[in-house]
């Protein structure tokens, strides 16, 4: 086990650097300079080159990305431009909301999509499955915004049952005090993820169910519904699990698409902003948290992976 | 009293999409305490269904119909609420799965899985459970129950998982077991032990069996009566000795006479069963079998044969026969020439003593443990081949046996040029394959071809037939593509296909004639060697003499040579002109297909043949022991000395010091043993005659 850990702490680290790289020199190929985007249109030479000498944007771009490596590795991301605050201390407010907010709409589209996959899966070919398939395909085929739009204009335009806007305490507490606040955000992100879990699942349920040990299970007397608990259930979320870990990328690329609809204060709001005024620190610092994020994610995955299947366990013991 | 179970008319039928299959269609037979009843016939015809119908479990779309009834003690099961019928599954009626592989759940200790019975039938507490699992497991010899309660069963071998699945069937002592193929998936080893175990577990807790199997030679020896199935009926139902002594069903006959015989070696051609049985959804009316049927006449072909004659043999047939079928080949499908034994023997040493077609020296091949390259980590390896030499004649075949995972299929790769050896040589017609590069190498090639175990995975899903059969001309840029189109017609007609099957694709042929196809694609390039990897293990028996004929015939037209590698030693001994015994990664025993068969040398040669059911139940009933005990060792850590010595009756202190070096029996008659069944020959070194070590 620890010499798997080793070799995947590894390639974590090796994916994060590339991903600095890349991230780095994408965000200054954009046209357009930070400091006409912080400053205005009409701020005059002087001051631009003021402003790129304090921030050293007027030093060649590889020796702007040395330094930033070299404090990332310091856990210095450097100062908002527009801001004009520690990116570090901002990441910091804003990373548990965002905890909070994937972990919820995650564990519930788990929640959900394992007994509808399994569902579907045994009653398959029959008009239930059927159904939902239909449903998760709609739900797979839509932009993630529109989920969003349509939720706020039903809930809070049309009924006014549901604010449209988040919560915006300072602290995760804050929040989970106006969960009203929080149904929107949390329901749009978990529609995003139930389709493509929900098809995995049964996908990988309809294999589980053919196999031999299923019937053997039967054989035994035992009651369906426990055949489903005890031996269908688990062997059926191992493939589930991995795909999880894989689709980290795109909850997160979910969870800026609708915090910025419901003006949620997370990292994707932060990112949002930072992209349209060219903070670059922002940005680099908010990439470089996902990009670790997103590793961890996986690599999590992996762990829960070989927790769940003993032929993994016991191959590295 | 009403007999223990007791089986009225059952009949399933199954909803799929292409119709209504009548799986099992008016099938009725009784079990009395104690007995074992064997259900057998070919694939398809209904045993699993009719086992798992007594079950009550179903597959989707699955239903019993009409006034069919199964009764447990005089109780109807049939019609039983579900909530009923769980009480009886796995607790008086239990059942035991084929693949031991893939029916233990793989998340789940094997602990945990015995005592989910007992704790659904029993109560009482995780603990009780635990100790009930431990001693069954006990019971049906699982070494060191008590500690292996929490093994997952990645970590057990095939037999000891058929071991753990019997203990779960039998955790609640069941009054019948239901058993179906419990061994077919088990090298013939293991299979003996299974069977012995399951026949003492039966004795000592007198439970009744129904034993499902298309081996006619386990039936031989493990059941008492035996219902023969044919297309979901009942053809013949008889006690075991005189179903085998005096069939009346002909189809009951066939399927015995196409069977290859180890206790008779090569007799010419192997009868076979013509086509194939017919399609469940829609059967024939009159007697099912009259299409395959060399006695069928048109009573057959208009009116059912029900089941008659005296209650202790029954059979449905207008024109019983009387007994097995004269030992003269009856059909010969194709216009082969028959090849007699003397004959063939003849061509065959003949072809030895000139110059050989293939030749290996010393083959070692090891493979490396995934990540064992990691900092560390202890370099370990498989010790696939470790030293194995052969020789193979002109138009000879070799074969090659041994329990799997003994190295067999690797040796083949080797001798193919599918993989390298790690050290010793592969020589073709006197040239080391090992030094040949590119061009050179794909030349020489085209001389040795292989054949796959599974036809329908060894061939392009997506390409039809005849485009498979051009593939190598191509490749090998042999003649034009009319040319090439012409070939393929010829090489069809050659395995026996019609010449339209090259516009078909693989999935539109049945297993035998897949293997046709194979057979075709390993003689396109005109080979002088073909290795046939177990070349009819996935046929069903009477397909599996049609193969075997055909590559017989074709051997003979081609002057090929084969090499044949199977587990299954009666095919080989149909085959072989000679046979090597390999044992863990070595070749222990080298002799004429007589010299193994009758005067074996090696203790592992004698135990191997005496695992091998035969077909008779009075050899298989004098039996007495199960041939090998324990099972194969792992090839990472091969025992010292001579490698059988962990399981060898013979074993003495010598054999785990000092490796045995192959001994001369007689010529071309070699074992490495350091206690021989039989006398060698006063010191000739084997390696004067040029054979393996
Ligand atoms: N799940 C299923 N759905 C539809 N048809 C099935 C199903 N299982 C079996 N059948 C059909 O029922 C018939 C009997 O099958 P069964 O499995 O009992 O044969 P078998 O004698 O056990 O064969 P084998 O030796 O291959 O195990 C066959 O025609 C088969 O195609
Ligand atoms: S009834 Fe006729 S076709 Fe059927 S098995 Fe008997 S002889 Fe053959
Ligand atoms: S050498 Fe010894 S252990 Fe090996 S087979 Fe001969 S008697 Fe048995
Ligand atoms: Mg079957």
């Amino acid at each position: 086990m620890t010499a798997y850990l080793v070799r995947r702490i590894g390639q974590a680290v090796v994916v994060v650097l590339g991903v600095m790289v890349l991230t780095f020199f994408m965000i200054h190929m954009v046209p357009g300079s930070a400091a006409r985007a912080t400053l205005g249109t009409r701020a005059t030479a002087e001051r631009i080159a003021m402003f790129n000498a304090a921030y050293g944007l007027d030093k060649p771009l590889s020796t702007q990305f040395l330094t930033f490596v070299e404090q990332a590795a310091r856990g210095n991301f450097g100062t908002s431009y527009s801001m004009q605050q520690p990116v570090s201390t901002l990441i910091a407010q804003r990373l548990p909301r965002d905890g909070l907010l994937l972990g919820l709409s995650t564990l519930l589209a788990l929640a959900i999509a394992l007994p509808m996959g399994i569902y579907q899966a045994v009653r398959r070919g029959r008009i239930a499955d059927h159904v939902f398939t239909v449903v998760s395909f709609v739900l797979y085929s839509m932009p993630d915004f529109f989920f969003a739009l349509v939720l706020i204009a039903v809930f809070s335009v049309q009924f006014h049952l549901l604010p449209s806007e988040a919560p915006q305490a300072e602290s995760v507490g804050g929040i989970l005090a106006d969960p009203q606040g929080l149904v929107l955000p949390v329901v749009t992100l978990t529609l995003v993820s139930l389709a493509g879990f929900s098809r995995y699942m049964r996908a990988s349920a309809l294999t589980t169910l053919a196999q031999d040990y299923v019937q053997v299970a039967r054989s035994k007397g035992l009651p369906e519904r426990l055949v489903l608990r005890r031996h269908v259930l688990r062997n059926s979320m191992l493939p589930v699990i991995t795909i999880l870990g894989l689709s980290a990328p795109s909850i997160v690329a979910g969870a800026v698409i609708a915090e910025s609809v419901f003006n949620y204060p997370g990292m994707g709001l932060l990112f949002y902003q930072a992209a349209t005024s060219k903070d670059y620190p922002i940005m680099l610092g908010s990439t470089l948290v996902v990009g670790v994020a997103t590793v961890l994610g996986s690599l999590f995955a992996d762990i829960a992976y070989s927790l769940l299947d003993p032929r993994i366990r016991y191959v590295d013991a | 009293m009403p007999p223990l179970l007791e089986v009225s008319n059952l009949t399933t039928h199954i909803r799929t999409r292409r119709g209504v299959v009548r799986a099992v269609d008016g099938v009725s037979f009784t079990l009395e305490e104690g007995e074992t009843l064997g259900l057998v016939g070919e694939s398809g015809c209904g045993k699993s269904m009719t086992g798992l119908s007594v079950m009550g479990l179903l597959p989707r779309g699955g239903s019993i119909v009409g006034d069919s009834s199964v009764r447990l003690g005089g109780r109807e099961l049939v019609g039983l609420p579900e909530s009923d019928l769980r009480r009886v599954r796995g607790n008086e009626i239990a059942m035991v799965f084929q693949d031991p592989m893939s029916a233990l759940d793989p998340t789940k200790t094997i602990g945990h899985q015995v005592a989910e019975s007992v704790l659904l039938h029993r109560g009482g507490t995780r603990a009780e459970a635990a100790d009930r699992a431990a001693e069954v497991l006990g019971l049906v010899g699982l070494p060191h129950p008590r500690e292996r309660l929490g093994d997952y069963p990645h970590q057990l071998s095939g037999g000891l998982r058929q071991r753990v699945l019997i203990a779960m069937a039998l955790v609640n002592e069941p009054k019948v077991l239901i058993a179906d193929e419990p061994t077919t998936a088990l090298d013939v080893t293991i299979q003996a032990q299974i069977l012995d175990l399951l026949a003492d577990l039966r004795a000592r807790l007198r439970m009744a069996m129904i034993l499902i199997t298309h081996d006619m030679g386990v039936t031989a020896g493990h059941t008492d009566r035996v219902n023969v199935m044919y297309a979901g009926r009942i053809a013949e139902s008889a006690g075991t000795g005189p179903l085998f002594r005096a069939m009346r069903h002909p189809y009951t006959q066939s399927l015995l006479a196409s069977v290859p015989r180890l206790d008779r070696g090569p007799t010419g051609q192997l009868p076979t069963i013509p086509g194939l049985p017919p399609d469940l959804t829609d059967p024939p009316s009159g007697c099912r079998f009259a299409a395959r049927c060399q006695y069928a006449t048109d009573r057959c072909r208009t009116a059912e044969p029900e089941l008659t004659g005296p209650a202790t043999h029954r059979y449905a047939c207008w024109h019983p026969t009387d007994g097995p079928r004269p030992a003269e080949p009856v059909d010969t499908p194709m216009d082969v020439e028959v090849v007699l034994p003397a004959q063939a023997a003849a061509v065959a040493s003949a072809a030895v003593a000139e110059r050989p077609v293939l030749e290996a020296r010393d083959l070692v091949r090891e493979f490396p443990v995934r990540g064992s390259w990691l900092p560390g980590r202890e370099r370990r390896v498989v010790h696939a081949l470790s030293g194995v030499s052969l020789t193979i004649g002109h138009g000879e075949t070799l074969g090659i046996v041994g329990e799997s995972g003994c190295g067999k299929t690797t040796l083949g790769r080797l001798l193919v040029g599918l993989d390298r050896p790690d050290s010793g040589t592969v020589t073709l017609d006197g040239t080391d394959l090992g030094r040949l590069r590119g061009r050179e190498l794909r030349q020489r090639r085209r001389d040795l071809q292989m054949m796959f175990q599974d036809p329908f995975s060894s061939l392009d899903p997506r390409m039809r037939v005849g485009s498979i059969l051009r593939e190598p001309l191509q490749i090998q840029g042999l003649g034009t593509t009319s040319e090439q189109r012409e070939r393929v017609a010829e090489l069809l007609a050659e395995v026996g296909l019609p010449a339209h099957a090259a516009d078909l694709y693989p999935h539109e042929f049945s297993g035998g004639q897949r293997q046709r196809v194979g057979l075709a694609r390993a003689l396109a390039l005109t080979p002088k060697l073909i290795v046939a990897d177990e070349p009819v293990s996935a046929l069903d028996v009477s397909v599996r003499a049609q193969v075997l004929n055909l590559m017989r015939g074709l051997q003979v037209s081609h002057g090929l040579s084969y090499v044949v590698i199977s587990h299954d030693l009666a095919v080989v001994r149909y085959l072989a002109d000679r046979i090597g015994v390999m044992y863990l990664g070595r070749m222990v025993e080298v002799g004429s297909a007589d010299d193994i068969h009758l005067r074996a040398a090696h203790p592992y040669t004698a135990g191997l043949l005496k695992a091998v059911p035969v077909p008779d139940p009075d050899v298989e009933r004098a039996k007495h022991g199960a041939g090998v005990r324990g099972e194969l060792p792992s090839p990472l850590a091969p025992p010292s000395g001579c490698r059988f010595r962990t399981r060898c009756p013979l074993a003495q202190d010598l054999c785990a010091l000092e490796e045995p070096t192959p001994r001369l029996f007689a010529t071309g008659h070699t074992a490495a043993c350091h206690f021989p069944l039989q006398t060698p020959l006063p010191d000739a070194s084997p390696a004067l005659t040029g054979d393996p070590a």
